[in-house]
């Protein structure tokens, strides 16, 4: 009985074979064209966070470039990371001819550099991540903390305005990633060039996103510390809506969160991932070889509009706009950074107009050790990509 | 009485017509690909384009189709041993759901040997160390449950499931604490990442043209026969079958059974850690997700081959047909991510469960009671 079972199931299969052989025939695609691989963590169908904001910047891109995302683009979606997973998606994306791949996700690193090597003429490119080689593996991610510190800004005038000096941030993780923990130092410096007298208290909620966690997280930070603004990092708008929900106000992060707290949004520090795919797939496209002469690894900034912040809106202070745009040209001109020994504060006069007064100032720690001492040069991009795990001055980790 | 008894009953047909049973399968999957068609059809994809690819696993027309077959052994060889290891246990009524779990600390036992041995040793002993050791962490799962149950009593269903939990915490514990002693880590980056094993850990390879072979399928095959002989030919096998049928009939008979419970359980889980140990030596590093979800695919492939070594290999060939190609078919389409291969996946299993659960059983209701009861 059993073996007369296993034979029909391997006849059925093999029937299959052959009645779906024709289709498959007719429907390859033409090899000359371009082809984009994607790998993602979770699925291109979701309608926020992390996989979105990435798809939508693949897709963006695409578009803008006239490539049809429909026929050119190739997904293989909530990939683990795990090395046989990633591989098994590489191999796949590589089977159907992609010509560059993107993977998303910190833990693909070690799949996508052995990849590299096996497949030369595809492009590997990855996204968090710190390996490269010199011809086909590069790595992308953005001066995120620039965004940070302008949203940091607006959150120093609005307690400046409604004289409560107390601050909260609902964070994923603190000094565990230089990712969250180069945010927090850059919000709370950019809260302090406003409002030196502000304060910036961390509640770690130790994962990307839990919408109930992170709303329990702001609503704590609103109890405790009677928090005025609520900053985050974390995936949902939950924070924003419990600040809306206590008549505080909120700083936003991924995406303009206005529409889910408009009573209390300021602003939102943004990626802008198409600016980065467009450069990356149009340098594909034409000169493949020269891909890591010509893009390399990528660190964009607000200089090149990777990552920038979202409208203002009417919950600002007054001249919250002006200061904001004056501390933007200075950055993306490459006079000042963030994390030096110069600290700025703002002259704001009666018509509105804004003064950057620039001060030689140590950059220290919560502990007082000294980072950069007065007057000093920018803490570099590795630290600040890889390894800061201290937090400065004016935060308070709650 | 009669107004006591529930509503209907389940009974054994018996005669189960072999026939019946095939082509109630064959509706079955049927009626899913139709269901799956509507769907995709839906989303203004082809099925019949869908479906041509899954089957061909995506082949024609693919610039490496050896990277394919690859990609598909991948799956294949820790589905097909953790479900033949796990069918010793159910054989003889131990329900070992730990086959994660077991997984997962072969998988940790191989990489602790890769880490410290591969840089001293030669290939052929550190493999051989890996293989060793990750036998007997699984090992020694199964033996925390069966000497439990042997000795106490205790339910080796939650026992086995629980370990799960504590052999995954563990995983991500290694995955995710730096330190000087966590060998399973890289020095090179600030934010944890699992360590790359040395060359000498990686499972070998034979090169057929541009088509790679990794050696563990070759292990895992002759594995597989091995456990076929031992239950068909050996007296453990019989004593096995004893067991599962009537362990008073085994006390009976003179056999040991609280050893014999032991020994097989030992195995089972040794196996499932083998499975793990060489799925980490071909993927080349470990990972938090390490075990693809086979500890449990592995159940359903070993009770829907009714504990068959042969009927488990033909439905561990399926079941990979059936989850690498969905991967593969919709990768092709943008808007078709896994959760729609999963959903597929799900409702093909749970039709062919319906339909032998159909063609084996029948419902008797409340009122026909005397008719059959003769």
């Amino acid at each position: 009985m059993k073996k007369l079972l296993a034979l029909v199931m391997a006849g059925a299969m093999a029937l299959g074979l052959v009645a779906c052989g024709q289709p498959a025939e007719g429907g390859s695609a033409g090899d000359d064209e371009f082809k984009v691989g994607a790998i993602y963590i979770n699925s291109q169908n979701d309608t926020s966070g992390y996989t979105f904001q990435h798809h939508q910047g693949i897709t963006t891109a695409m578009e803008q470039l006239g490539l049809d995302p429909e026929s050119q683009l190739a997904i293989v979606d909530n990939v683990k990371e795990e090395d046989g997973a990633v591989s098994n998606a590489i191999d796949i994306l590589a089977g159907q001819g992609c010509d560059i791949i993107f993977g998303i996700s910190f833990g693909y690193i070690n799949a996508m550099d052995a990849a590299a090597k096996e497949y030369p003429d595809i492009i590997f490119s990855h996204a968090t991540g710190y390996m490269s080689n010199e011809t086909n593996f590069n790595n992308y991610f953005g001066r995120i903390y620039q965004a940070r510190y302008l949203s940091g800004v607006a959150a120093g005038l609005k307690s400046l305005e409604t004289g409560n000096n107390a601050i909260g941030y609902v964070a994923a993780y603190n000094t565990e990633y230089a990712e969250t923990c180069s945010g927090i130092n850059a919000f709370t410096l950019g809260v302090q060039s406003a409002n030196p007298n502000a304060k910036v208290y961390v509640n770690q909620i130790s994962t990307w996103g839990d919408e109930a966690k992170e709303k329990s997280a702001a609503q704590a930070l609103i109890d405790t510390y009677n928090c005025g603004v609520i900053a985050q990092h974390c995936d949902s708008a939950q924070p924003q809506m419990c600040a809306a929900d206590n008549g505080v106000f909120g700083v936003g992060y991924n995406s303009d969160m206005t529409d889910k707290a408009p009573t209390a949004h300021l602003t939102a520090a943004i990626w802008h991932w198409d600016v980065y795919y467009k450069e990356a797939i149009a340098a594909a496209q034409e000169d493949p070889q020269g891909f890591m002469n010509s893009v390399g690894n990528y660190y964009g900034g607000l200089a090149e509009n990777f990552v920038g912040i979202s409208p203002l809106t009417n919950n600002c202070a007054d001249n919250t706009q002006a200061v904001v745009d004056a501390v933007s040209d200075l950055i993306v001109s490459g006079e000042w950074d963030v994390f030096s020994g110069v600290k700025l504060s703002y002259n704001i006069g009666e018509d509105g107009s804004v003064e950057i007064v620039r001060t030689d100032a140590d950059l220290k720690d919560n502990q007082g050790n000294v980072i950069v001492p007065a007057g000093g040069q920018s803490i570099t991009d590795e630290v600040i990509k890889g390894s800061m795990d201290y937090n400065v001055e004016g935060v308070v980790v709650g | 009485m009669n107004n006591r008894q529930p509503l209907f009953r389940v009974v054994k047909k018996n005669q189960v017509d072999g026939r019946k049973v095939i082509l109630s399968y064959l509706i079955a999957v049927a009626v899913a690909l139709v269901l799956g068609a509507a769907l995709l059809a839906l989303m203004k994809v082809n099925p019949l384009d869908f479906y041509s690819k899954m089957i061909t696993l995506g082949i024609p027309g693919n610039r490496y189709p050896a990277r394919s077959v690859e990609g598909f052994i991948r799956l294949f060889v820790p589905l097909l041993l953790v479900s033949v290891a796990l069918s010793l246990s159910f054989r003889m009524r131990f329900w070992n759901v730990g086959g994660e779990g077991q997984f997962i600390v072969g998988a940790i036992c191989a990489a602790a040997a890769a880490f410290l041995l591969g840089d001293v040793l030669p290939t052929p002993l550190v493999l051989l160390a890996m293989v060793v050791s990750a036998a007997l962490g699984g090992g020694l799962m199964g033996t925390i449950a069966s000497a439990l149950k042997v000795r106490y009593g205790t339910s080796e269903t939650l026992m086995t499931l629980m370990l799960n939990y504590i052999a995954l915490y563990l995983l991500r514990f290694f995955g995710e604490t730096q330190g000087a002693w966590n060998i399973f880590l890289t020095d090179d980056s600030a934010r944890p990442r699992f360590e790359t094993f040395p060359d000498s850990a990686q499972m070998p390879t034979i090169e057929i043209g541009s088509f790679s072979l990794d050696v563990s399928l070759l292990v895992v095959v002759v594995l597989c026969v091995l456990v076929y002989i031992y239950l068909k030919y050996t007296k453990h096998g019989y004593e096995i079958a004893v067991v599962g049928d009537s362990p008073n009939t085994a006390r009976y008979a003179g056999m040991k059974v609280g050893r014999v419970v032991m020994r097989t359980v030992f195995i089972s889980a040794a196996l499932v850690g083998l499975a793990g140990g060489f799925y980490v030596s071909s993927a080349g590093a470990l990972s938090t997700s390490v075990t693809n979800n086979v500890g449990w695919t592995g159940v359903i492939v070993a009770w829907m081959a009714k504990l068959s070594p042969v009927g488990i290999a033909v439905t561990s060939v399926l079941i990979t047909v059936l989850q690498y190609g969905c991967q593969v078919a919709s990768t092709t389409y943008p808007n078709i991510d896994s959760n729609f291969a999963n959903l597929l996946q799900g409702m093909i299993l749970f039709a062919v469960l319906t339909a032998d659960f159909t063609a084996r059983y029948s419902l008797v209701w409340r009122g026909a009671n005397k008719e059959v009861s003769a």
